[in-house]
């Protein structure tokens, strides 16, 4: 298996929260983690796998410190590379954007070249619109630490399960 | 359908391929505006001025990006309350700013006369608009409607918060525009609340645009409000795409408010630590300076000697407005409303033409064709005025689509508030524009409008001269006609009593078609109440000479006696000439004065006639109480009391509504008798 790179801030809390749980899901895989706060654009080029943590902001927008990183990725070839998204989100608060940013993300690297991985069922979230769905799936984890946290770990699990067989 | 609202939006401008010029102007611009919104509650603190402030702070990316896509040879902007960036953006200095805050006689919004933090430059096409939030939408509209007739190759740009979407009339705005495919660009800034009422208050959907996804011809572009290269890019395309196909477009931009709604609100009372926190941890000024530092687009120096020089500049500002002097007290009455067209052909507004007879909707059908045939830049609209041939209501306007095309002459919707605002918003293109509307299809229907009215009268007072709305607002007033609560009521009593706009209310036809050609061709607001129980009666009918003209404030004397003054209008003059013929019979002389203008008033002809007969009766249809008679026994009273022999008498119909039935109706309404009863209770003194 390659290199594997768990990116998220370190400076957020519900994120990192996640963030260490789905690390010690792959006990006895590397995962690096990788704060995005301080990263640059080579630290991307490290990595064949990535994970990458991105909550929702506001009415489905990424957080600063992806939206400011991206323009520096724009270049970057991932070709032959593997991305999964996790994100927070609120369903019963924002159902029309619920894990917008998690889409926003897929689309940025699927068009360069990424293969994205860890689709998600559906099955169990209520909302009413969302920029992480496609073809009747989510495009990475979401999870809704606001409305439906005991269900966080059975997710990650399931998720972290895939990823194992997935990446490279 | 074709779906516009999912279009894409080009990444014109990024952190990477924007010119580094232009990042300069933009910094400098964002950092002078900052530096004022800071600094504003200052003013206040100071007792110095600035006693509305609404900090704009986390709106930064979409006030920057309106101001950089505005155009003013092209286009007409409406910013709101909070868009003090957005003006700073389209070319106002701080000097400018400082001094519409600390009301100025030189702020160029209005001389000190408007709110602090409602700027505009009426002479750039930026418009002062009003506190009543969103309702400068319609006049958007209206403009709009101009640059499309006019092939004016702009846009009307509004601005305004998410929160005053809730308006009705915002939607009667987007829908018109949606409806007539005009060059709108509405700016919703969602910063999430309407003062401390969240958006969960307000609307079912957190995106209110989403609201409007139904509407044909009208695309909704989303964007981050608090992004600098996202809110250009997302105002870029909306105005490209506006311009190319002649359709309304809504700019959703998700902001965040920083501080309170204004100097008046404390949001620590409804916002937790939390949120305070993270809207901080976003402000769009710091994100626009990390993006330029992170991608090496300027130097922290070159950074840094930017924010000095907006420091000075508004320093200099600051000090130059201190020393600017403040608003004339003596100038109140300065530019309440624009000098009428002078009417000098008729300077009495009375003629000896022997001519055939015309009926009083004869005479307005013609006085209008008339004045479209002399001048091409006149347009009339309103509910049911041109369907074939159907034109108005009681056809007072038939034949002037057929004549003059649906481009001049057009429907417009049931929605008086739209029909009104839209002729504010139109006349603004240029003043040779004239506009006639038929405000409703009964004046009783006039009262949604009543908004829009109040600012038709606030306009040529509140930006200090610089615009006037010229329009003629047409109204079928009054009853008689079995109509009921909603086809009888007399709405002068409470339309006259807002400073601004001319209000005449004619009761023969050459009246009426003198009246309506002074006030098309005059600057500013005339309403035009025409007494509709007399558009086919021979009683009203009189020859009219073509060229007919009556000035405003010239009361005619219908009737010259010694005994008695009837001070009337409308349907009344009609009852007191009966009365007066009765009371002839019996020997006495009445004198029969039809006040025609109620807004400017003839003071000198009513005191003239009672200085002569010494015995007043005011005679109107409106109620008593609360009617326009009140303001015209006062006159007297006060003016003319030492040669009255009997106290001011009024009458008029009773205070209730009128009701439907024809027996009720005579009991409500005054009738021939009641006046004659009256008459003759004075003549005893």
């Amino acid at each position: 298996m390659g290199k594997i790179g768990l990116f998220y801030s370190f400076n957020s809390k519900k994120t990192a929260k996640i963030a260490g749980i789905i690390h010690n899901a792959f006990s006895g895989i590397d995962v690096q983690l990788v704060n995005v706060d301080e990263v640059n654009k080579d630290h991307f080029l490290e990595f064949d796998n990535f994970i990458f943590g991105v909550p929702t902001w506001f009415d489905g927008e990424l957080p600063n410190y992806w939206d400011e990183l991206l323009p520096a990725l724009e270049e970057i070839d991932f070709s032959h590379k593997k991305v999964a998204v996790f994100g927070l989100g609120d369903q019963k608060g924002y159902p029309e954007n619920f894990c917008d940013a998690i889409g926003i993300m897929v689309l940025f690297f699927e068009e360069r070249g990424a293969t994205i991985t860890g689709n998600y069922p559906l099955e169990g979230y209520t909302f009413e619109g969302s920029k992480a769905v496609r073809d009747g799936q989510f495009l990475g984890l979401p999870l809704d630490q606001e409305n439906q946290a005991r269900l966080t770990s059975g997710r990650i699990e399931r998720w972290v399960e895939v990823l194992k067989k997935e990446f490279n | 359908m074709k779906v516009l609202h999912d279009m894409p939006v080009d990444k014109i401008f990024t952190i990477k391929n924007t010119d580094k010029v232009m990042l300069e102007k933009w910094l400098y611009l964002m950092t002078i505006g900052r530096i004022i919104d800071e600094k504003a509650p200052n003013y206040l603190k100071q007792a110095i001025g600035w006693s509305y402030h609404a900090p704009y702070a986390g709106h930064d990316g979409i006030q920057l990006a309106i101001g950089q896509i505005f155009d003013k040879e092209h286009d007409h902007l409406f910013p709101y309350y909070r868009d003090m960036l957005t003006n700073i953006s389209a070319g106002l200095t701080a000097e400018e700013i400082i001094l519409n805050g600390i009301s100025k006689a030189a702020d160029v919004t209005s001389g000190g006369r408007h709110m602090s933090n409602h700027i505009g430059k009426p002479e750039w096409n930026i418009h002062n608009v009003s506190s009543a939030t969103g309702n400068h939408t319609l006049h958007a509209v209206g403009v709009a409607r101009a640059i499309k007739y006019y092939k004016g190759n702009g846009v009307a740009i509004s601005s305004q918060g998410e929160s005053s979407v809730s308006e009705g009339y915002v939607y009667e705005a987007i829908n018109g525009a949606s409806t007539e495919k005009l060059p709108v660009i509405f700016v919703f800034q969602d910063n999430g609340y309407g003062i401390s009422v969240p958006k969960k208050d307000q609307t079912a959907t957190r995106k209110v645009a989403n609201n409007f996804a139904g509407f044909k011809n009208l695309r909704i572009i989303h964007c981050n409000g608090k992004d600098v290269f996202d809110s250009i890019n997302a105002m870029t395309e909306a105005k490209k795409w506006s311009l190319e196909n002649q359709m309304p477009c809504i700019v959703q931009a998700n902001c965040i408010r920083i501080h309170s709604h204004s100097n008046s609100d404390r949001h620590d009372l409804y916002r937790n630590d939390a949120e305070l926190g993270y809207v901080l941890d976003s402000d769009p000024l710091l994100k626009f300076k990390r993006m330029i530092l992170r991608y090496d687009r300027l130097t922290k120096e070159e950074v840094h000697a930017i924010e000095e020089r907006a420091k000075e500049e508004v320093k200099a500002a600051h000090k130059s407005a201190m020393a600017s002097p403040d608003p004339d007290p003596a100038s109140i009455y300065d530019f309440v409303i624009p000098d009428p067209y002078p009417a000098l052909k008729y300077p009495e507004g009375v003629h000896n033409f022997n001519g055939e007879k015309k009926k009083l909707i004869e005479g307005i059908n013609e006085t209008l064709k008339a004045e479209f045939r002399l001048n091409p830049d006149t347009f009339i609209w309103g509910q049911d005025m041109a369907n074939k041939e159907k034109g108005g209501i009681f056809n007072v306007s038939k034949g002037l689509q057929q004549e003059f095309g649906p481009s001049r002459v057009f429907n417009g919707p049931i929605a008086e508030d739209f029909i009104t605002g839209t002729a504010n918003g139109m006349s603004r293109y240029n003043q040779k524009i004239r506009i006639v509307v038929e405000g409703a299809e009964f004046a009783d229907y006039f009262w949604p409008a009543m908004e829009q009215y109040v600012e038709m009268t606030h306009e040529y007072w509140r930006t200090n001269g610089k615009f006037s709305p010229n329009v003629t607002i047409r109204l079928a007033s009054g009853g008689y006609i079995g109509g009921g609560l909603y086809h009888s009521q007399s709405t002068e009593g409470t339309l006259a009593t807002f400073p601004g706009i001319r209000i005449v209310y004619p009761s023969f036809a050459d009246d009426a078609a003198g009246l309506l050609r002074t006030s098309i061709r005059s600057m500013g607001p005339t309403l035009f109440l025409e007494p509709k129980a007399l558009y086919n009666s021979p009683v009203a009918a009189t020859p009219i000479p073509d060229d007919f003209e009556v000035p405003f404030g010239k009361a005619r004397i219908r009737r010259a006696g010694t005994d008695l003054s009837l001070i009337t209008y409308g349907n009344t003059t009609h009852l007191s000439l009966k009365v007066a013929e009765r009371l002839a019979l019996e020997g006495l002389n009445i004198e029969v004065i039809d006040i025609r203008s109620l807004i400017p008033l003839d003071k000198e002809a009513i005191l003239k006639s009672v200085k002569k007969t010494g015995r007043v009766l005011v005679v109107h249809e409106d109620k008593v109480f609360g009617g326009f008679g009140g303001e015209l026994a006062s006159i007297i009273g006060e003016e003319a009391f030492e040669y009255l022999d009997a106290p001011v008498r009024r009458v008029g119909s009773a205070f209730t509504p009128v009701g439907f039935s024809r027996i009720l109706e005579a009991a409500i309404l005054i009738n021939e008798q009641k006046i004659y009863e009256a008459a003759r209770e004075l003549l005893k003194y």
